[in-house]
């Protein structure tokens, strides 16, 4: 198929399918708070019928336009404003004293690990960081907040326009961070005996009241949910790097995403990047809540941006409102209307001091990014894009090929990282922290490989599973199994015995059947319990067969 | 400091009802009504005080990363009207 039938076939079919499942969607789910306010105006018409083209020629004068505020837990020991461990515990209200629980008296006190972590993500993403920067006291009345407030900042965050590169489908890309800012986060709620409306009750733990939260807000900078989930993946990574972040951590990545979609009109020609403030303000946004990794904001954000365009398709106005991601059914619904801005009353925490940092920062060192490394494993061990990308996306990852690549060939050391080590841990579930202490086998693994003492296939396919299956080290099993590379004399008495053994095949490779031959080789492989090496074998039987 | 005095209106009284989540009977609107702008009246009295800046010029008031003893579950739990295990217990609220 060439380009542009590529493009009407596009057109024709993929975009209606995903806005008709998305309807359907909406009206399956009985207790969405839309599905009352749809009318269904159309029946479902099959994928190719001449209807769908005008629909989507409509859909094509559309943009979507996303802008992100991304909760970050930073990975300290104490809670930002009092000495309690954040550590998770089984029991609620463990972790708790009277600063978390907001007691009448109790003062809080900023934690030196917390502020050290924002500063490196600030550096990170090189934003500015202000001479000084204070504490606000956002108020809301909600269980969660002991004190009827949350200690977080306003007007004056410790970080300012930076920008984070990202990589979209092979095109670098440049997201604005407006800034981040300190916060603590609230306790956790569980309504009991029913949904948040229906609860009989509620049940308050305030063991995560307090953890510190970094709070990054994007500019209106994505065009596209795919977007979304290359920025968030990244973020993770550089914060995974700086040290701060733990993303196993249940609630570690919290999503807030604004969308709106606007006509294409609107969009600066010269600059794509560039929307106007009057553009944006004129659409209706939604606020979508309760997205909780990348995955999930990229699901929930397609799900949002096609029952916006279907709205606007259809004549009817996008609301203003909050929404919320449902993971379990796929959906966002509606939520109540909350505060506005000018109802959080903030003002200025008068018990905490103002923060002067900025002489601080040069003190505060931050490692190598994943960006930069993966651009210096390109050029100094001659890696392509894709296993130098996949290479660096933990620093655990790329620390060991480093250390791998240090002592043996790049390359090998590159397939033995990137293809077999990470292909059999993802197969199994595993993360590389988790056998952090074994490495060193995975090494003496790739060593016995470099000397040509097993055959690369028993070393991936026996002995490197049988390692994570079983425990043992890479020497065990070699002897166990008898993996190691069968002497030459061995070989030649199989092939022998192959020829002896097997005269059909011998007669018909005589009679100019090529592909007898590989029968043969198996024969062989399989006297030599798999040690042989196929292709010494092949020229050993061909060998043999002349004389 | 120097704005206009503020007044209340039965609208405002009722939105900060909301906000604080407290149902309000309309008689009790009124009440609220002229009893915010009587708490107002009394708070700009604070006008009359001359601006001065902070006493001392503190900054950086921070602890180390370090862990430190937290209370007992159950004398956390000890001032809750209502627990249910290990957990503050309180009405429905959405």
């Amino acid at each position: 198929m060439n380009v542009i039938a590529l493009q009407l076939a596009n057109q024709r079919t993929a975009r209606p399918v995903l806005a008709l499942e998305c309807e359907r969607d909406v009206h399956r789910s009985e207790s969405d708070p839309t599905r009352n306010s749809v009318p269904l105006r159309f029946t479902l018409p099959a994928p190719n019928q001449g209807a769908m083209t005008a629909q989507t020629v409509q859909q094509g004068d559309l943009v979507t336009v996303v802008g992100l505020e991304v909760h970050v837990q930073l990975e300290t020991d104490t809670k930002i404003f009092c000495g309690c461990s954040t550590e998770q515990t089984d029991e609620p209200n463990e972790n708790v004293c009277p600063v978390c629980l907001g007691l009448p008296g109790a003062l809080p006190v900023l934690n030196e690990g917390a502020v050290e972590a924002a500063v490196k993500i600030g550096k990170a993403i090189d934003a500015d960081i202000p001479e000084e920067t204070r504490f606000h006291r956002k108020n809301y009345y909600y269980p969660d907040l002991p004190k009827n407030f949350q200690i977080t900042q306003y007007d004056e965050p410790i970080c300012a326009d930076g920008e984070l590169e990202v990589s979209v489908e092979g095109t670098r890309r440049s997201v604005t961070i407006e800034r981040a800012h300190l916060e603590e986060d609230p306790g956790s709620l569980q309504h009991v005996g029913g949904g948040i409306d229906t609860a009989d009750y509620t049940l308050v733990d305030y063991n995560r009241a307090g953890t510190p939260l970094m709070e990054i807000v994007t500019a209106p900078d994505f065009r596209s949910p795919d977007e979304v989930r290359a920025f968030l993946a990244e973020l993770e990574e550089v914060l995974e790097y700086l040290g701060i972040f733990d993303a196993e951590r249940d609630g570690s990545l919290r999503i807030d995403a604004n969308l709106s979609i606007i006509p294409e009109a609107e969009i600066d020609g010269d600059n794509a990047d560039e929307i106007s403030a009057d553009a944006l303000e004129a659409a209706n946004r939604t606020e979508v809540k309760n997205i909780s990794s990348h995955k999930g904001a990229q699901k929930a954000l397609a799900y949002e941006e096609t029952r916006q365009k279907n709205a606007i398709q259809r004549g009817r106005a996008v609301e203003q409102e909050t929404r919320h991601w449902d993971e379990a059914r796929g959906i966002t619904v509606s939520m109540r209307s909350k505060e506005e801005e000018k109802d959080y009353r903030y003002f200025e925490e008068a018990d905490l001091p103002p923060l002067r940092v900025s002489d601080w920062k040069e003190e505060i060192a931050i490692p190598e990014l994943p960006s930069a490394r993966r651009e210096r494993f390109g050029d100094e061990y001659g890696l392509d894009e894709e296993a130098a990308s996949k290479l660096t996306s933990t620093k655990q990852v790329a620390d060991f090929y480093e250390d791998v690549a240090g002592e043996f060939d790049p390359d090998l050391a590159a397939t033995w990282v990137a293809d077999n080590l990470l292909g059999e841990l993802n197969y199994r579930d595993i993360e590389i922290t988790e056998i952090e202490g074994r490495l060193e086998e995975v090494k003496r693994l790739v060593a016995l490989v470099d000397e040509d003492e097993i055959t690369a296939k028993n070393a991936r396919e026996t002995v490197l599973r049988s390692m994570l299956d079983d425990g043992r080290t890479p020497d065990e099993v070699v002897a166990e199994e008898g993996l190691g590379k069968t002497s030459g004399d061995e070989v030649r008495q199989a092939v022998v015995e192959a020829i002896d053994e097997n005269q059909g095949a011998v007669e018909d490779y005589e009679s100019g059947d090529d592909g007898a031959i590989n029968f043969l080789v198996g024969q062989v492989m399989q006297k030599t319990g798999g040690s042989a090496d196929p292709s010494d074998v092949n020229q050993l039987l061909r060998a043999e067969l002349e004389d | 400091m120097s704005e206009s005095p503020e007044t209340a209106d039965p609208e405002e009284v009722r939105h900060v009802a909301q906000l604080a989540r407290v149902g309000l009977a309309d008689d009790e609107v009124d009440q609220f009504t002229r009893q915010f702008a009587d708490i107002l009246e009394y708070f700009e009295t604070l006008d009359e005080v001359p601006e001065v800046d902070r006493e001392a010029d503190l900054a950086n008031v921070m602890r180390p990363d370090v862990e430190r003893d937290s209370l007992e579950s159950e004398e956390a739990l000890r001032n809750a009207a209502d627990t249910e295990d290990g957990y503050f217990k309180g009405p429905n609220v959405s």
